[in-house]
Parts: structure tokens; C-alpha cells; sequence
């Protein structure tokens, strides 16, 4: 195959077949694939050679744990009671970690952009809902009791996760920015961007703790992050995804989130942060699927009369999530007359 | 289910359980890890539980930077070249290597060993990690300690060399080609 008449190399249709391309180059391969004859056949070939290789299977025993490996079990978990017993040891790793502090507080800023319904519902209830909190009036406490698989969060089509990403503001702002992706461990760059913004898809462990679908795999929030946000508040969601998906409980996350701002080891908004939620795309929540696009602002605690938030007509609110929360930080949002894509939304 | 990572936590945190889910989920890909690299099947539950032990003991600096998955492949790889010098090391002062196993072995297993083993040592270590223990190829990258695209075009070329010996061989022998398709049911295409 000559690399002349193709416009990628033969390593990177090997590396598209492996799911290793960025998303821009795999859809530039598939597209040159589905025109390809050549290199339809040199993906069959590489396709055979993978699926020839499994005829090699090991057999297995059924083996159960050694007697060795209950021995250290018993050793470590006896050493561990010893040294709980004269050191609370994992109490101060967790509650000095930087990156519990700065993960939790990602909940606090997630959150943000995902509680209003509820005060302003209270307000306007003629009024289409902006977003809500995913605390539904019903009181479905048990639909999503614990996380699930992650699978269940993680969106197979990586493209469509960028394109719900990139559907948070506009394309003048979003076709530039960088986009990020939910994997395995954590958000990853999925397109480096060139003006500073960053567009993600957040999950369901943006919600407030007690929200009853803290869990809710469904949940899919795009937004995208100003500079400034990028910088200050992003940087907070993808510690607090990490922690998630490493385990640590609810609990953990609050006690610390209390701790990192007593501490000031937490870092407030940057000036001038704020976030794009303009996508009629997404899942906010079951109660409300599709919020109304809106831009939110983040600032270090603020009296919300210096913004006229949540006086008569008012179109800013302030988001109740901080009012008696540990939190210094403020947010208000702003409801939008259009989608990203021009068209425009239903009357506020 | 409980991600590996929040399971590795929680056995860092004292549950017995969740080591004992942890050992449920990676007993047998490492013992197919080491069983296609040593072929002597006791040496590979051997060194299976080796890796679990040597977990154990590694726990209480374990920080979730990377998968559990790649870290167990790390500590693996690690028994691995153990293994290997040890048992070079034995045959240098006049004892044998063990044999590698092949009664009761398909033709078609024998036949895709065969070709690998032409394969350069380096080139095969990538290969079999991405095919068989399916990893990424930053994560290969870490494990060797390699630059990615170093992964990338070595993986590429045993790919391609592979191709090429595995055509030549079905060409001569189409029925020994025929039964490395028959003996794999789960037939699975490169992800």
C-alpha cells in the first residue's frame, strides 16, 4: 500500500482498529476506510491475525486462594488492628490528601449547575423548569441506592461523547475547545483545543449527596468551561471523578470537602469563571431531562442582592446549594433565550 | 459491581472480600499470562499466587494512579523475569529447563505458539500484552517502560510478521490452519 494515495498510515488504521485514535483521527480513518479497498483488506488481515491468535487459550484449574496467601491475609490484617489501634492512620491520610480536597470541592461546582429547580420551581411555577437537583418530589429514594458498574457510565461511542460535549456552547466556542471524556479512570483529552475552553460530559457524582440520583447512570450534564473556569473549577470535577471511581465513600468526600476549606488548602473560582449549559442534548436528571440552556457563573462568596438574583423577574438565581453549605463559593445562572445551535428555547 | 480500583481501596481499608473478589476476577488472566509465557502449567498457578501475595504485601502503598489491572501485569511481569533468569541460571549449571508441555495440546495452539515464537522477544512481549491481557498501549508503555509509539510500531510490525507466517503456514498445511479457527469458538476481533 503506498502512504501516497492515503491520507493515514497503515499503523494508524492498526491503531484505530484498536481503539488508540484520537477522536478526530479515527473518524478521518473510518471515513478513508469506508472508501478503501486496500486497506478494508489490511484491516481484515490484522482482524485475522487477533482472532487466530486466541486459539491459544490457557487452561485453568479451579484453584482456590493458597494456604500462603491466608497466612499473609491473616499477618496484614492482624498488623493492620495493631497499627489502627495506636494511629488513625487512614483518617489522616484521607483527610490531608490534596486531591480529596480539591475532588470534593468538584462537588460543589458540579453541583452548581445541577440544583436550581427546586427555589426556582418555588418562584416560577408557570415557568419551564431550568434545571433540577435530581431530588425528585416523588421521593424515590431507592433507584439508585449504590454506584453501578461503571460501564454504565462511560459512553461506548466516544464520538458521541464529544459531540454531547461540544453541544454546551456554541460552535464559534466549542468547535475550538478542548474536549474531554469519561474513561476508565477518569476524564481523559479526547481533542486538544485551541482558545482555552474545555468541554465535558459530567456524570451523576456532580449531584448533591443526598440527591437520590447521586448514582443515576443515566445522568449526562455537558458543559463547557471558560478559561478561568478551566483553570479553577474543571481541574476540581476530574479530582472528584477520580475519587469516585476509586471508591471513597460519601462520607469521605463531605468530611473532607469541610476540612480542605477550614485548612484553605481548597482554592475558590478564579475571576471570571464561568460555564456554558446551553445543549438541548444530555440527561440532567429524571425529573428533568433537558434543562434550559443557561450560563453559570462561579465567584467567591457574594451577596446575592449585588446581582438582583431571586428578586421578582429576576433572571438570575442563585443556586441554594451554597447557602448553608461549607462551601465559599457562589454561583448564579443565568437562563438563555437559545440553544447552542441557534435555535431558539422555550419562554422563561 | 465495584470497580477494581474501589475494591483494591477497600482491601487497603481491611476487607478480606474484596481481596477475595479481586483474586476471583484476576486468578485466571494470570495464570494465562504466565501459561503462554512459561507453558509449564504448575510454575503458572505458582507464580499466579505469587502475584496475589506479593499484593498482599504491597497494599499499604498502593495509590490508585493507575489501573489494578496494569499494576497486577506490573508486579507479574516482574515474577516473570524472575522466573526467567532463575531458570536460566539452572540451566547454566547443568540443570535442565523444564520442557515445555505440548501433550494433549490442539494443533491450532501449537501452531499460533509456533508463530509467535518467531517473533523477537520484545516485540512478542507487546503483542501478547495487547492481545491476550488487552491492554492499552500507554499502559504497555509504562509496563516496559518504553515510549508509546515504540509500542506502536513494534506492535505494528509483529502484526504484520505474524501475518505474514501464519498465511505462509495455512497455505502449506490448510488443515492445520482450519484447526486453529475450529478450536477457538469465542472468536473476537482487535478492539
Amino acid at each position: 500500500m503506498s502512504t501516497n494515495r492515503h491520507p493515514i498510515e497503515q499503523e494508524e488504521l492498526m491503531a484505530y482498529l484498536d481503539g488508540e485514535l484520537p477522536a478526530d483521527e479515527a473518524t478521518e480513518a473510518l471515513s478513508h476506510l469506508e472508501l478503501c479497498p486496500e486497506c478494508q483488506t489490511l484491516v481484515a488481515d490484522f482482524r485475522d491475525v487477533s482472532q487466530e491468535l486466541m486459539a491459544w487459550e490457557v487452561e485453568s484449574p479451579e484453584v482456590g486462594i493458597s494456604s500462603e496467601i491466608n497466612a499473609a491475609l491473616g499477618e496484614r490484617f492482624q498488623n493492620r488492628e495493631a497499627v489502627k489501634a495506636s494511629s488513625p492512620r487512614w483518617k489522616t491520610r484521607v483527610m490531608t490528601s490534596r486531591w480529596v480536597w480539591a475532588a470534593a470541592l468538584a462537588v460543589v461546582c458540579v453541583v452548581v449547575g445541577l440544583t436550581l429547580t427546586l427555589i426556582h420551581r418555588n418562584r416560577n411555577e408557570d415557568r419551564p423548569t431550568l434545571i433540577s437537583d435530581g431530588m425528585p418530589a416523588s421521593g424515590n429514594s431507592t433507584a439508585y441506592p449504590s454506584m453501578a458498574s461503571i460501564e454504565q457510565y462511560l459512553m461506548p461511542d466516544r464520538n458521541a461523547e464529544i459531540a454531547l460535549a461540544r453541544s454546551a456552547a456554541p460552535a464559534a466556542i466549542s468547535s475550538n475547545a478542548k474536549v474531554l471524556v469519561l474513561g476508565w479512570r477518569g476524564y481523559e483529552t479526547a481533542i486538544e483545543g485551541r482558545n482555552g475552553f474545555v468541554c465535558v460530559v459530567e456524570r451523576s457524582w456532580g449531584l448533591p449527596f443526598n440527591s437520590t440520583e447521586f448514582w443515576n447512570p443515566k445522568v449526562r450534564a455537558p458543559m463547557c468551561f471558560n478559561p478561568a473556569a478551566a483553570r479553577s473549577i474543571l481541574p476540581l470535577t476530574i479530582k472528584r471523578t477520580e475519587m469516585v471511581l476509586a471508591g471513597l465513600s460519601k462520607a469521605q468526600m463531605i468530611d473532607s470537602i469541610k476540612a480542605g476549606f477550614d485548612s484553605k488548602e481548597l482554592q475558590v473560582p478564579e475571576p471570571g469563571a464561568m460555564s456554558y449549559m446551553m445543549s438541548r442534548a444530555g440527561h440532567l436528571n429524571d425529573e428533568v431531562e433537558h434543562p434550559l440552556p443557561h450560563l453559570m457563573f462561579y465567584f467567591p462568596l457574594t451577596d446575592k442582592s449585588s446581582w438582583g438574583a431571586d428578586l421578582p423577574d429576576s433572571p438570575v438565581t442563585l443556586n441554594p446549594q451554597f447557602q448553608d453549605g461549607p462551601e465559599p463559593i457562589t454561583e448564579f445562572v443565568i437562563p438563555v433565550g437559545r440553544w447552542s445551535d441557534g435555535t431558539a428555547a422555550p419562554v422563561m | 459491581m465495584t470497580s477494581d480500583e474501589a475494591l483494591m481501596l477497600e482491601f487497603q481499608r481491611g476487607s478480606r472480600a474484596a481481596f477475595e473478589e479481586l483474586f476471583a476476577r484476576y486468578r485466571k488472566p494470570l495464570h494465562g499470562f504466565f501459561g503462554r509465557r512459561l507453558n509449564h502449567p504448575a510454575r503458572a498457578e505458582d507464580l499466579t499466587q505469587e502475584t496475589f501475595l506479593a499484593v498482599i504485601r504491597a497494599v499499604s502503598r498502593y495509590e490508585p494512579r493507575s489501573l489494578v489491572r496494569t499494576y497486577l501485569y506490573g508486579i507479574a511481569l516482574k515474577l516473570l523475569a524472575a522466573e526467567r533468569r532463575k531458570v536460566l541460571t539452572s540451566s547454566t549449571v547443568g540443570q535442565s529447563a523444564p520442557e515445555p508441555t505440548t501433550d494433549g495440546t490442539p494443533e491450532g495452539v501449537l501452531w499460533v505458539r509456533q508463530a509467535m515464537e518467531k517473533l523477537d522477544a520484545a516485540d512478542r512481549e507487546i503483542l501478547m500484552l495487547r492481545e491476550y491481557e488487552q491492554l492499552s498501549y500507554s499502559d504497555i508503555a509504562e509496563l516496559l517502560r518504553i515510549p508509546i509509539n515504540t509500542v506502536r510500531s513494534r506492535l505494528f510490525r509483529s502484526r504484520l510478521a505474524l501475518k505474514s507466517y501464519l498465511e505462509s503456514e495455512g497455505k502449506s498445511n490448510p488443515a492445520l490452519r482450519a484447526s486453529a479457527w475450529q478450536s477457538h469458538p469465542r472468536r473476537r476481533g482487535m478492539q
